[in-house]
């Protein structure tokens, strides 16, 4: 790698104009051919810095080479010409038209269906495999393909380098092996890639090189063969991070809460059966879709649709949400902004949203949301906060401080730790330690393996809606779990 | 714990640019009737008048505010109004005005568990369903009064209705009440608008002297204003009507049945449609089947006039109040100012857009200033998290 890098910036500074440093100075060089990991804890300046380079936003100080010039971009039409193609992690795409047509969204000329625009769109779908019908409307499509056609109306303008906003974030495991091909292919290709991701292991796997990013500087700049995970996850957090290693509970398990019976749904969820204990951790493992959101419904009682029994220390569950919480269940679902909190409405209101009575009581409301905030550590002023305002992390306590009462027995918590920085998710796997250690029955989806590891008392693998398998966490590993998660060799032996 | 009171928040345009607005008219309206020599615009006969002619669109303001606040949409309000009145009218003579005016209010709440179960249960838009009902309903009580004005006959029937509308009623010593109460409230509590409100109330009540009657329409706008006022402030259904509005999923995760509130609000919305159908009729004693036609965007625009988003999760039924008044007071002053009459439409729409423009506009830049303060220490504003 004796050539010049294709882009390279020095110094690049960003401040808000609030006087919020975003950007301290980032040295980074991507070459031509490579893939570039770009990692950093939420905060520590990567959107910032692709919205840079995308030309979306300006830069305050440092410079920008690009093929051994200075650069300047003022909007996104220019850095799209000049070569650079950024693919967003919130996939900008119009559901209600064609992937053709999502494709030559950028077509400034000519008539809406051009003989030779949709020779081009096909030659880049060859390109990539074919993973989509030209025609097929956006919306019917799933995720994983979306994420595609996003990829494909990047490479439309030929670029000579792609950003990639965290592309995998939101798909399952054969999906993410779909991007990961495309990825290399693209390298193959002679192009570079600046690829943004939380995933260590896809960063290892996949890229050429690292850049983290903290507190708006680059405090590792490596080539990935000299790296492994722990290397670089200690670059992002900063400092040790502890909440991931197992530790033994010290608290016995006490007696059956929760009993699911042959609980079942219609194409979603096949018969399942377990119980989990009082002061239990239950972590199901699962890929995308593989039914762990279903299961999780199901028992809260919010899948009309569903079959089977649940009971809460003998006594049945109905198929009501509000019944399901008047007997001690809470859920803490996946989507936290569309399905977990009142953006509108105060921490202590949101706090409170599970309550009964008749009048609402705003001193002890606010006392509760003090001891919440003290508890949990959410960082906000107030109980007055709007929850809204708060960043993913403390968001997502407010959620689960909702279910903090002394009436809870079993709490279900859906992907507590999605789109949260290494810092929170700590703290939230702690929290989930303590809950347990309290009494509480917890039942714990999530995708990252080594959480459920972490803190699980057993697990349950969950694959196309069937549990498939309980495994005990001490005598397994990440990449075991994976391999039953998702494997199709066992699915053969299964079927055989 | 104390809290901290934010003046700026309190007093912005965005928080009380509603009541500015009013006063802001009512000094004009008084500054022209006295450069033309006319009597005192802001006599407390005149005010009365005007609350008197916005109680209807008022009553069924407040039912479409918690409507909006829901997150739905009741564009069918003044069909039903229509409606009550004219089952009232038609049965009035038969089987006498309170078993009628019962009548009356259960069609209204049957339209409204119809829209209700439709928008709720086969899901289709509420925009579009009311949009339904309105012509529907329109069309029902054509059929009803066979397309001409029905009128009651019965002269006990009619002084019975007539009284119901019309008798007036004292309320110097209530107000005076109130206004203790709201200010004993507010410095117990430290709330800066209660305590202007009670002082507003008082002030008026001393003004208008002792003897200072209003016609009952107001005072059932005044009870009804006030039930559902406390209801959304101080319990726990309240809560939940702005929780369902706010994210109604989340809300029905957290155990909440979202489809008794939404369906709740499109009953009450109807049997508020109602109620003020059963006064329309008995003002005259009489319907005509055009009677109370457009009145619907009207109860919208007060609602809008008051701040409420059509979004959901937001909205005060005194603003709606108030700005129910605003609009009457435009129409009122157009009338007897003799401003000419065709202008007054032109003038309430400009109204209605500048309120919705000074909302948006004032919301966006309080929501930027704060969630800057909030995130500053850990992240930049704009680096949301995924």
């Amino acid at each position: 790698m004796v050539d010049a890098p294709l882009l390279q910036l020095r110094g690049l500074e960003k401040v808000w104009p609030n006087g919020t440093a975003a950007l301290r100075g980032v040295d980074l060089a991507v070459r031509a051919g490579s893939v570039h990991g770009l990692l950093g804890a939420n905060g520590a300046g990567k959107s910032t810095l692709i919205k840079v380079l995308a030309g979306a936003i300006p830069a305050s100080g440092g410079s920008v080479e690009w093929r051994g010039e200075p650069a300047r971009w003022t909007n996104p039409r220019a850095a799209r010409a000049g070569g650079i193609a950024t693919i967003y992690q919130h996939i900008p795409l119009v559901p209600t038209l064609s992937v053709l047509e999502n494709m030559l969204l950028e077509q400034l000329r000519g008539w809406r269906l051009d003989r030779a625009a949709r020779d081009r769109a096909m030659a880049v779908a060859q390109a990539l495999g074919d993973p989509f019908d030209l025609d097929a409307i956006v919306g019917e499509l799933p995720i994983g393909t979306r994420q595609m056609v996003a990829i494909a109306q990047g490479l439309m303008s030929d670029p000579a380098l792609l950003i990639m906003d965290e592309p995998t974030a939101s798909l399952a495991g054969d999906e993410r092996e779909q991007v990961y091909r495309t990825i290399r292919r693209l390298a193959g290709e002679g192009r570079a890639v600046l690829f943004v991701s939380h995933f260590l292991d896809e960063i290892v796997a996949l890229t050429d090189e690292v850049t983290v990013l903290r507190d708006g500087r680059a405090v590792l700049e490596a080539r990935t063969v000299d790296l492994d995970e722990a290397a670089i996850a200690a670059a992002i957090a900063g400092r040790s991070v502890t909440a991931l290693e197992r530790v033994e509970r010290e608290h016995p398990v006490g007696d059956a809460v929760l009993e699911v019976r042959a609980l079942a749904s219609p194409g979603k969820l096949a018969p399942a059966s377990f119980t989990i204990a009082a002061g239990e951790i239950i972590g199901i493992a699962g890929m995308l879709g593989s039914g762990r959101s279903e299961l999780l419904h199901a028992i809260f009682g919010a899948d009309p649709a569903a079959r089977g029994a649940v009971l809460l220390n003998g006594k049945e569950v109905s198929r009501d949400p509000a019944d399901a919480v008047a007997l001690g269940i809470g859920l803490v679902p996946e989507d936290r902004a569309a399905q977990g909190f009142i953006p509108g409405m105060t921490i202590a209101e949101n706090i409170a949203l599970p309550h009964d009575g008749w009048l609402i009581a705003p001193g002890r409301e606010r006392a509760v949301a003090r001891a919440a905030i003290d508890d949990l550590a959410i960082k906000a002023r107030d109980g007055d906060a709007l929850v809204g305002e708060l960043s993913g992390g403390n968001a997502q306590k407010v959620v689960i401080a909702k279910w903090l009462t002394p009436r809870t027995r079993v709490l279900l918590l859906d992907e507590p730790t999605a789109g949260i920085d290494i810092g929170a998710r700590a703290d939230i796997l702690r929290l989930i330690r303590r809950l347990a250690d309290q009494g509480l029955a917890v039942l714990l989806v999530s995708s990252e393996f080594e959480e459920l590891l972490a803190v699980a008392d057993r697990l349950l693998v969950l694959r196309d809606g069937a549990i498939i398998a309980e495994v005990d966490p001490a005598a397994t590993d990440e990449a075991g779990l994976i391999q039953l998660a998702s494997g199709s060799q066992l699915t053969t032996d299964i079927a055989a | 714990m104390t809290r901290t009171i934010d003046w700026r928040r309190i007093f912005g345009l965005r928080e009380a640019g509603v009541y500015y607005a009013l006063l802001l008219l009512l000094a004009l309206l008084a500054a022209i009737a006295q450069s033309r020599g006319l009597p005192n615009y802001l006599s407390p006969q005149n005010l009365g008048n005007i609350v008197y002619q916005a109680s209807l669109v008022g009553i069924m303001g407040v039912a479409m505010t918690v409507m909006l606040i829901t997150g739905a949409f009741d564009l069918s309000v003044a069909s039903v109004a229509a409606l009550a009145a004219a089952v009232l009218v038609g049965l009035a003579p038969s089987i006498g005005f309170p078993l009628a005016a019962g009548a009356a209010i259960v069609t209204a709440i049957a339209v409204g568990i119809f829209n209700g179960a439709i928008v709720q249960f086969v899901g289709i838009n509420a925009f579009i369903v009311t949009l339904g009902t309105l012509t529907a309903v329109r069309g029902l009580v054509l059929v009803l009064t066979d397309g001409r004005s029905l009128m009651v006959e019965r002269p006990e029937v009619l002084q019975e209705m007539l009284a119901f509308e019309s008798t007036r009623v004292p309320i110097f010593w209530a107000a005076l009440v109130l206004a203790l109460i709201l200010i004993v409230l507010a410095a117990l509590k430290r709330r800066v608008l209660v305590g202007l409100g009670g002082l507003v109330v008082g002030i008026l009540a001393v003004l208008a002297g002792r003897d200072f009657a209003v016609a009952a329409p107001v005072v059932y706008l005044a009870i009804f204003t006030a039930i559902v006022w406390a209801v959304l402030r101080f319990t726990v259904i309240g809560r939940r009507i702005y929780a369902v509005g706010g994210n109604a999923e989340a809300a029905r995760l957290s155990g909440i049945n979202v489809h008794a509130y939404k369906l709740g609000a499109f009953v009450l919305s109807s049997a508020a449609a109602g109620f003020a159908g059963v006064l329309f009729g008995c003002r005259l004693g009489a319907i005509n089947p055009t009677a109370l036609q457009g009145s619907e965007l009207t109860v919208i625009a007060a609602a809008i006039l008051g701040g409420t988003s059509l979004l959901g999760g937001a909205g005060s039924v005194l603003k709606t109040v108030v700005g129910a008044l605003l609009l009457f007071t435009l129409t009122n002053g157009f009338n007897v100012l003799d401003l000419g009459a065709s202008y007054q439409g032109l003038i309430e729409g400009a109204v209605v857009i500048a309120a919705a423009a000074i909302y948006t506009v004032g919301g966006d830049r309080r929501r930027g200033r704060r969630a800057a303060v909030d995130t500053a220490p850990e992240a930049p504003a704009v680096a949301e998290a995924g």
